[in-house]
């Protein structure tokens, strides 16, 4: 931290005594209209997301989509196999036999919505990630123990150093730093 | 946040004049019912038995779930568990109502007629366990563990509401819902047999007492939110059942949906798969026909559409949706037993008897007539119970 004028600053930290005061906070700086910011704890806080004015998360949309998709897929496949691709006389049932295929239909929509949590939640969340600029802060480190933020990003519209700083404080931050990025 | 506390009244009022409105359906089912009986015996003990089995089902799955919640130590339910206690206190009744089955049985069980099992091998291979004494003996046990079970945990439950929650009373509880469970599973799926499966002696399904389970764990939780939306459209405990509970509600519902869906369909692909005469028999007397609309009805009306409406999260906590899909559940839960029952006395294709409406009237009535004079008779909420601070809080 030698020059800190030469670096990109990412933001200002707050921290915050308790849950209750970090949930006040996160009402306030949502108010004031900010959106990039977050709120950092050890655990996780019941109604942090209303607080925060979280917009619902566009992940179940996508794990719906996975799953018709391997609905669609998986009837698709056996269709093709048994009428087209190798048909075969099982116990004279018919070829397009929809009650036989239902077990390989239901494994691939399951599958296909397994992957769809899994792969659109680090696509949302922007994973994977190796680093994050508020590792630089020193009193970041208390997040995983005691310790409860609010992050807001440099980049947010309405972010002003002074202003900012002066928000954070008013609304009972115990500590307000700058924190840059590493680069 | 504030903390919610009791702040409804906590006695079904009085003045409700629900409980009478369904004594008086009974009494005109009961009546015709009696005619029907002379009219048809044969016909009489299908639809008695389709509508003792229909709502004996809702009372027994109220049992496990009210065990269900003891041995979890579950917090959330608290605020609405009086009402499965009440179901489950209604088992020694149904007991009572058990007994015309028994005069019955020669009409209902084929395997009962001693001519029939003088001519049928596996009649008599079958008869060390299908036979009359020992169904009776059978039948009487259920029902004594069954009514016990009830009783008990509804008489802790009030003697709590009156006298504080003791730690002996509150652990005795847990104490009968562990054995209870067990017992439960075994009972069960043992009733299932006996009542149901056994009118079709021949055919036999492992997992039918499972089928009959996740029928019931999903109508019950169906006649839960029901009940619980009556009682928000009275005005009642609409500080003590919130938001959340219904949300909870809900998600169960879709969950034991899901189940119901997953244990019916793979007793279904079992037999259509291995496709062995004697397996298929049973399946295949029901697609046959009109009783085909039926096992269709049921696929979509049980599984599909109550799936695709509950499977968004705001959908469980829309009132309305919630109460248009648990009357849809509770018809189907009708409409399947029926479908169990019915195909052996009338093979061809459906008919309703008159006298299936008739019972129905005179099972429905009494059943949640005699539910809500008990619900009347005590506070409508375990008001002294450990967890209940905690339930309030729910979010």
């Amino acid at each position: 931290m030698s020059s800190e004028e030469n670096k990109k600053l990412y933001g200002l930290l707050a921290e915050f005594k308790n849950p209750g005061e970090l949930m006040d906070a996160a009402k306030a700086v949502n108010k004031a209209g900010y959106h990039k910011f977050d709120a950092y704890s050890p655990f996780p806080i019941h109604g942090m997301d209303e607080a925060m004015g979280l917009k619902k998360s566009k992940l179940g949309w996508i794990v719906l989509g996975h799953g018709i998709l391997g609905m669609l897929g998986g009837i698709a496949l056996q269709l093709w196999v048994h009428t087209t691709a190798y048909p075969m006389n099982i116990s004279g049932k018919p070829e397009a036999n929809i009650p036989a295929f239902i077990p390989v239909t239901f494994e691939l929509t399951i599958l296909l919505a397994a992957f769809g949590t899994f792969f659109g939640m680090f696509a949302l969340n922007k994973l994977p990630k190796f680093n994050h600029p508020l590792f630089n802060s020193q009193t970041f480190e208390k997040v995983t123990d005691d310790g409860f933020f609010i992050g807001i990003e440099a980049e947010d519209d309405l972010f002003s150093v002074e202003k900012t700083e002066k928000l954070l404080k008013d609304i009972g931050a115990s500590h307000v730093e700058k924190v840059y990025d590493s680069e | 946040m504030a903390q919610h506390t009791l702040t409804d009244n906590l006695q079904f009022p009085e003045s409700d004049s629900l409980a009478k409105a369904f004594f008086g359906v009974a009494v005109v089912g009961i009546v015709a019912s009696l005619i029907g009986f002379f009219v048809n015996t044969e016909q009489f003990y299908f639809s008695y038995l389709t509508n003792f089995s229909f709502v004996a089902t809702i009372s027994l799955a109220a049992l496990f779930f009210v065990m269900l919640q003891h041995i979890t130590s579950s917090s959330w339910s608290v605020v609405l568990r009086r009402i499965p206690e009440t179901f489950a206190y209604l088992l020694f009744m149904l007991a009572i109502l058990f007994i015309p089955i028994f005069f019955g049985m020669q009409h209902l069980y084929e395997w009962s007629r001693p001519e029939v099992l003088a001519a049928d091998d596996l009649a008599q291979y079958k008869e060390p366990y299908l036979n009359t004494t020992f169904f009776i003996i059978r039948n009487i046990f259920y029902f004594v563990i069954w009514s016990f079970l009830g009783w008990k945990l509804y008489q802790n439950s009030v003697k709590m509401d009156k006298q504080g929650a003791d730690a002996s009373t509150y652990k005795s509880q847990k104490i009968i819902s562990g054995p209870g469970i067990l017992l439960f599973g075994f009972t069960v799926a043992f009733a299932s047999f006996d009542w149901l499966m056994s009118l079709e002696f021949h055919w036999f399904s492992t997992m039918f007492g499972v089928y009959l389970f996740a029928m019931s764990f999903q109508v019950f939780l169906a006649i839960a939110i029901l009940i619980c939306l009556y009682l928000r459209k009275q005005g009642l405990l609409r500080n003590t059942i919130r938001m959340p509970h219904f949300e909870d509600l809900g998600k169960l519902l879709f969950g034991f949906t899901v189940f119901y869906a997953y244990i019916a369909f793979s007793q279904f692909m079992l037999y259509y798969y291995a496709n062995i005469p004697e397996h298929t028999m049973w399946y295949y007397n029901r697609l046959q026909g009109s009783w085909e609309t039926i096992t269709w009805m049921l696929l979509f009306g049980r599984f599909v559409v109550p799936f695709i409406l509950l499977l968004g999260l705001w959908a469980k906590s829309n009132l309305k949706l919630l109460a248009g899909l648990s009357v849809l559940i509770v018809v189907m839960h009708f409409i399947e037993v029926f479908w169990i029952v019915t195909p052996v006395l009338h093979e061809a294709g459906i008919t309703v008897h008159w006298l299936d409406i008739t019972l129905l009237l005179a099972f429905a009535g009494l059943f949640f007539g005699l539910f809500f004079q008990k619900f009347k008779s005590n506070s409508m909420v375990p008001k002294n119970d450990p967890l209940l601070a905690e339930s309030l809080n729910k979010h």
